[in-house]
């Protein structure tokens, strides 16, 4: 099918030739491709012997080795199909909740198994469900939608996914043992905090867990969309789906790590009793609630935009012409991506902030609606612009849009202040908050499983079945949720395992769990659609909907090289606009047809115009990534107990084992600098620096974690405001002559790192000398940070608290410095990185960048601040 | 990546040019941070402040926001001019040359920049309708 | 569908039909305070609005999608954006945020002269009165009692975990923080009982953490407020031994007594009050019985020991007598 617009004359760029004298790391040869060097035919033997090889490099490990693969259609599989499994669990515990709530002083559940129940509920859904489902389907179709063959760091992915494994099945099997937390998704302190126990533990070390391997998925789509797209895809040739996960995982890396930053200081409350929420003690629970919510309403439209973003790529298809308003989208994906920050404290319009806060977040929480409204209505004049055919994928986006915008415009009555007062904590927010995530996430994700299920496994689903499953979940999902805005606004508050007859909230609850027995049969039917064996169902034809972006040029039966050899692009919708496209594709005529050394390739390209750059080795099967996700697993699940020392063991292990997987697989010394990629370019095979997708890693990771510190600087600032003692009179504050001497010498460390990197690349001596000294110079540094708190008494007052926390999160990434260091020093001196290629040396510099700026920051809060205070 | 041979350095490939687009959204976040702790501080530090206080941070409040929306203008204008519409009424970008991702990135720019413009009106309204901290 | 589902869901549909469907005791459609018809008020304006565009969005959607009669132009397709994603929420929601935004002051304005602390403990409310110019507070628990037609400051706080406080009918809630008091203010403009509950969750027994308020003429409550003032005027019987006997006083308070505990609810006026358990249990001698013997089987993890030990006639004796405490 094809679709061109009037409107869009094909203007061919000139090509440029790159010389050799020019070229260094740079590309050499011929680009972009002319349409004769793209005609020309690929000899049938060279093909047949070019897929061989690639297929057996492509292949999946056999049998029991089978678990060992990273590759992301592998990981991406089991990743979707156990966020589903912990779906279906939560939805268990939901109906369990409905039975008890069924009729007033039922006796289903107790008070404390209710408790567990809606407290897993929440956090199953929200962290086991919804975050890591747009991490599994991004890692799934992703690279499909960028021509690429994997993500850029395979063995990440199969590390983040191990990590969900293990921290899921902890934090939910703590139900079984009748121990799971207990206080609510948000886990507000002094309730949390002062609750016996390990409930409380297993959800902030179990939930911190996952939290690291969301990050890690972040990590990896954000450098995927940037540096792994097909040459030609420029940023305005993106798929929308491509941008939107750009900003979701943007808004990952300065959501996720405020929390972290508050279970660091929770987990110091429960395990040690420094009193950060203790108000006895100069503490206060509202920090905890500020740094919950600045993660917690992010998240929403975390969870949102994926889900928008496959609604974005159904749209098109069905409507069979490109979206209308491409860069109102891409504004509206960007701004929600912002506006979406400033509305954290309207989860904490009851807590008594002076009425002009309120009215900041009231307002901003209003503005939102514009982005979200271009949203929609975008896809309203696409369609309203094509011949729409109505596909069952498109069925649920049409439901979805019924549900969400009931969610939105109930939302826009809570996002006022004054009327939040009344509906707050009851039912009203109940409903609102599953209108917009079932309209918002549910149901497009259930469209786009119907939509892709055909790419993912080159079988159809029933259209038949999923009919069924449409009308009984769109009509249980509203029998059971369109009530409880009235129990609300009747007064029924949140939370409550019971509830007394005689206020009109009856038959509004027993309606309520009779729609959601209908809501898990809809949800059944789909999964058992999704999950009923179809051995003998004949394979779906190659582009059964008639899509326009690279994912359907896919072959059936399915290859797991993913793309034959990877296009030039010239259009937001290659395959309704470029016709020879998957013809040639398929022959191996575009780029990285062959794989000549056996080793599982992709192509990286640079971040605007998606210019070919470098010919990434990316990492094949492996095991190191399962046992450094059990290590780190051991690291935060034995602390849950108490178990210190085992839990420094395994940390130590995890360490080990990163390294290990670090020196093994990446960043290897190429045989051949350059290698030729098809159609007469010469890329390089080895890049360093800001050009090579390490770096990009690191950067945004260390974004990530910057933000995590920023949080903790907050609540310093936060504790002045708040309390009329922080710092106490007569405190004792930290020795500023220790302080000043760690920074000095951390600062010396960091200019030590450069000038090993510096003189490295001069090819000078004296590098790995130079490393090892900076590592020796940041561990005196260390040493001094810890004697200038050494007097204080972090358990006597929030603001020793305080500073030995930013003491604590100082030494543990000094120490990971270190490492570092060390490893860049073992690199030299074996070998491992040369003059010419010194990537573990650049990306260790940017690491050590952030720490200098930290560094700095912790010497002005603990020795300089509170004094001029 | 060489530049040479390109029919105009101005569509060059810019690196900076994706960071460009979140400039206003930027300004926006940054105005709003600055009003909330403005309030916040002046209502935690100063809680028995006479009118007179209130009416200081309320000006200083306005005014910080007047400051936001000229250089939010500026970055829109800029991006207005980037994008270049009234040149060849381009609005689709859906081209594979240089001069449409261009365009793109200033149209995409330009409307971060309405709706950062209005996020930060917004923003302000509060302030404009609300006295004091109660 | 049975019969009895049959007749609730009728039921409901009725409700849902029926314009004005106020609720119960405990319902923000019922308002009978300043605040709460402000916010009631509020709700059916945004409501009407929501259901015009909810109706005109997916109305919209329904046509392109099955009933449009041909392609429509590329102008009219970017027009929608700009006009539905722009220019209508833009005058929409300043036209929301300009009246509504105001109501915040207004139902926080001060009160009138009438001061009540109310402290959330688990999970019972300590309640304390101050009139006007008064030095001292005057101490009760687990329902509030205020004046009709003043406003009334209410002072929140909390003993170990955040509550919140909220009588539906009356106004908007405010959460209670240990170590922090929050605030705000009610007025009443009916005189009625009205059930109020804790709202934010607080552990175990959160679902029953509940207290009736009762608006009063402000004669009345003159009347009342005095009364409570005073010490208790003892009831005669064994009820006071076995009271003694059995500690009750460590926890509990009966002003005019040497019972002066601070752990549990103030028993001063303990008979006049119009509910048992933080509005959990009705206040008869049946339940206070079954309170007395097993608190933890009506409300979990309460911490009041059980007095399962008395004899059924030694339990019924302290429930008259603590009934009998007017």
């Amino acid at each position: 099918m094809t679709d061109t617009t009037p409107d869009r004359p094909q203007r061919r760029p000139r090509q440029e030739q790159i010389t050799p004298d020019t070229a260094g790391e740079k590309a050499i040869g011929p680009y972009p491709p002319t349409e004769e060097m793209l005609a020309e035919p690929v000899p049938e033997e060279l093909r047949r012997a070019q897929e061989n090889r690639l297929r057996e490099v492509w292949k999946e490990p056999q049998g029991w080795r089978y678990i060992s693969a990273v590759n992301n259609s592998e990981v991406g599989k089991w990743y979707s199909l156990t966020a589903f499994g912990f779906m279906l669990l939560a939805g268990v515990l939901a109906l369990v909740m409905r039975v008890q709530l069924a009729v007033p002083g039922a006796e289903v559940l107790d008070a404390d198994r209710y408790n567990q129940f809606f407290t897993m509920h929440g956090s199953a859904m929200m962290f086991l469900f919804a975050v890591p489902m747009f991490e599994a389907i991004s890692i799934l179709i992703l690279p499909a939608f960028l021509g690429a063959r994997d993500m850029p760091f395979p063995r990440l992915s199969a590390y983040g996914f191990w990590c969900f494994v293990i921290g899921g099945v902890f934090v939910m099997g703590s139900l079984l043992f009748d121990a799971a937390p207990s206080s609510g998704w948000f886990m507000y302190p002094p309730l949390s905090t002062k609750q016996g126990g390990i409930g409380a533990d297993i959800w902030l070390l179990g939930l911190s867990f996952i939290e690291v391997a969301s990050i890690a998925a972040a990590v990896e789509l954000i450098v995927g969309v940037l540096k792994c797209r097909p040459p030609g895809m420029r940023v305005n040739l993106m798929p929308l789906y491509a941008w939107y996960v750009l900003v979701v995982g943007g808004m990952i890396l300065f959501a996720f790590p405020p929390l972290i930053a508050g279970d660091l200081l929770f987990e110091l409350e429960r395990g040690f009793d420094w009193p950060f929420f203790d108000p006895d003690r100069g503490g206060d629970p509202m920090l905890w609630q500020h740094l919950f919510w600045i993660f917690g309403h992010p998240e929403v439209y975390i969870i949102f935009l994926p889900s928008i973003a496959i609604a974005a790529m159904v749209v098109p298809t069905a409507a069979r012409r490109p979206i209308v308003g491409y860069s109102w989208i891409v504004l509206s994906a960007v701004g929600t991506g912002f506006l979406s920050f400033g509305l954290w404290v309207h989860h904490m319009f009851a807590t008594g902030l002076p009425s002009i806060s309120l009215g900041f977040f009231s307002a901003a929480s209003e503005a939102v609606v514009i982005p979200t409204g271009i949203q929609l209505f975008a896809f309203v004049a696409t369609l309203m612009v094509g011949k729409v055919r109505m596909n069952l994928p498109m069925l649920w986006i049409a439901g979805a849009l019924a549900i969400f915008t009931a969610g939105g415009l109930t939302g826009i009555m809570v996002a006022l202040a004054p009327f939040d007062w009344q509906v707050h904590d009851t039912y009203f927010i109940v409903a609102h908050l599953h209108y917009t995530l079932f309209g918002g996430m549910v149901l497009p994700v259930i469209g786009g499983v119907y939509y892709f299920y055909p790419f993912f496994t080159k079988k159809k689903m029933s259209d038949r079945l999923g009919r069924w499953s449409f009308w009984l979940t769109f009509t249980g999902f509203n029998i059971t949720f369109l009530p409880m805005h009235l129990t609300g606004l009747y007064g029924m508050p949140r939370r409550v395992y019971t509830y007394p007859g005689g206020l009109g909230w009856e038959p509004l609850n027993m309606l309520s769990t009779l729609g959601a027995f209908v809501l898990a049969a809809g949800i059944l039917v789909f999964a058992w659609d999704l999950l009923r064996p179809k051995g003998r169902q004949p394979l779906t034809e190659r582009n059964p909907w008639g899509g326009g972006t690279l994912e359907w040029s896919h072959e059936v039966p399915e290859e797991k090289w993913g793309v034959r050899s990877i296009p030039h692009i010239t259009s937001r919708y290659p395959l309704w606009d470029q016709p020879k496209l998957v013809e040639r594709m398929d022959a191996g005529r575009y780029y990285l047809p062959d794989s000549d050394e056996g080793h599982r390739e992709t192509l990286v390209t640079s971040v605007i115009d998606a210019r070919p750059l470098q010919i990434l080795r990316v990492t094949g099967p492996a095991w190191i990534t399962m046992w450094a996700a059990a290590f780190t697993g051991g690291a935060f699940i034995f602390p849950t107990f108490s178990m210190y020392t085992p839990a420094i063991v395994c940390a130590a292990f995890a360490i080990v084992c990163v390294c290990y997987w670090l020196w093994t697989s990446t960043a290897l010394i190429p045989a051949r600098e350059r290698k030729d990629a098809g159609l007469g370019l010469s890329l390089p095979t080895y890049v360093a620096g800001p050009q090579a997708v390490g770096w990009w890693g690191m950067w945004i990771t260390m974004l990530g974690d910057a933000t995590a510190f920023a949080s903790l600087v907050f609540g310093v600032f936060f504790y002045w405001t708040a309390g009329s003692d922080f710092p106490p009179e007569n405190a004792l504050h930290a020795d500023w002559r220790y302080v000043l001497l760690a920074c000095a010498l951390m600062l010396t460390a960091w200019a030590g790192m450069l000038l090993g990197r510096t003189r490295n690349r001069k090819g000078e001596s004296g590098a790995a000398p130079i490393l090892i000294g900076a590592a020796l110079a940041a561990a005196c540094g260390i040493a001094a940070l810890i004697a200038a708190v050494i007097e204080m008494s972090p358990t006597s007052h929030v603001y020793p608290a305080m500073m030995c926390a930013l003491v604590v999160w100082c030494v543990a990434h000094i120490g990971g410095g270190i490492i570092m260091l060390a490893y860049c020093a073992a690199a030299l001196i074996f070998g491992r990185a040369t003059p010419t290629h010194d990537a573990p040396l650049w990306n260790v510099s940017l690491y050590w960048h952030f720490m200098a700026a930290m560094v700095v920051t912790v010497t002005l809060c603990l020795a300089i601040l509170p004094r001029l205070v | 990546m060489a530049e040479k041979g390109q029919l105009s350095r101005e569509f060059a490939e810019e690196q900076s040019s994706l960071w460009r687009i979140a400039f206003a959204p930027t300004v926006w976040a940054v105005h709003f941070v600055a009003c909330y702790a403005t309030a916040a501080v002046a209502c935690a530090k100063f809680p028995e402040a006479e009118l007179a206080h209130v009416g200081v941070w309320r000006v200083a409040i306005s005014a910080g926001t007047l400051v936001a929306l000229a250089l939010i203008a500026w970055i829109g204008w800029r991006a207005w001019r980037h994008w270049d519409y009234l040149d060849d009424h381009d609005y689709s970008h859906g081209r594979d040359d240089n001069e449409s991702r261009h365009e793109f990135l200033g149209h995409a720019g330009f409307l971060l920049a309405v709706v950062s413009f209005i996020g930060v009106l917004a923003t302000w309204l509060p302030a404009f309708l609300i006295e004091g901290c109660t | 569908m049975t019969s009895a589902t049959g007749r609730r869901f009728l039921c409901l549909a009725a409700v849902l039909l029926v314009a004005g469907c106020e609720g119960g005791p405990q319902s923000a459609l019922a308002p009978a305070g300043r605040d709460a018809s402000d916010l009631a008020r509020l709700f059916w304006i945004m409501l009407a609005g929501a259901v015009v565009l909810w109706i005109a969005l997916n109305g919209l959607f329904l046509f392109v999608t099955r009933i449009r009669p041909g392609a429509l132009s590329r102008g009219w397709a970017e027009g929608i954006i700009i006009g539905g994603g722009i220019a209508l929420p833009l005058v929409v929601l300043t036209a929301l945020l300009v009246y509504a935004l105001p109501l915040m002051p207004a139902q926080r304005a001060p009160g009138d002269g009438l001061t009540v602390r109310v402290t959330g403990e688990q999970w019972w409310w300590r309640v304390e009165y101050r009139p006007e110019g008064a030095e001292d507070w005057v101490t009760s628990a687990n329902e509030i009692r205020l004046p009709v037609g003043q406003r009334t400051e209410i002072e929140l706080t909390s003993g170990e975990v955040i509550h919140s406080f909220w009588i539906p009918a009356l106004g908007g809630k405010t959460d209670m923080f240990p170590g922090r008091t929050t605030r705000m203010t009610l007025l009443p403009e009916e005189a009625g009982i009205f059930r109020g509950q804790c709202a934010e969750f607080c552990g175990l027994s959160h679902a029953l953490m509940a207290l009736n308020a009762v608006a009063l003429e402000p004669a009345e409550f003159e009347a009342w407020l005095a009364a409570e003032a005073g010490p208790a005027t003892l009831p005669r019987g064994e009820g006071a031994a076995l009271f003694a006997r059995e500690g009750c006083g460590a926890c509990h308070s009966v002003r005019g007594t040497d019972w002066a505990g601070q752990v549990g609810p103030d028993l001063t006026h303990f008979g006049s009050r119009t509910s048992l358990a933080a509005g959990t249990l009705p206040l008869t001698r049946e339940a206070l019985v079954g309170w007395i013997a097993d608190p933890g089987a009506v409300k979990p993890g309460a911490e009041m020991p059980s007095y399962g030990h008395m004899t059924t006639d030694e339990l019924a004796t302290l429930s008259d007598w603590l009934m009998g405490l007017q």
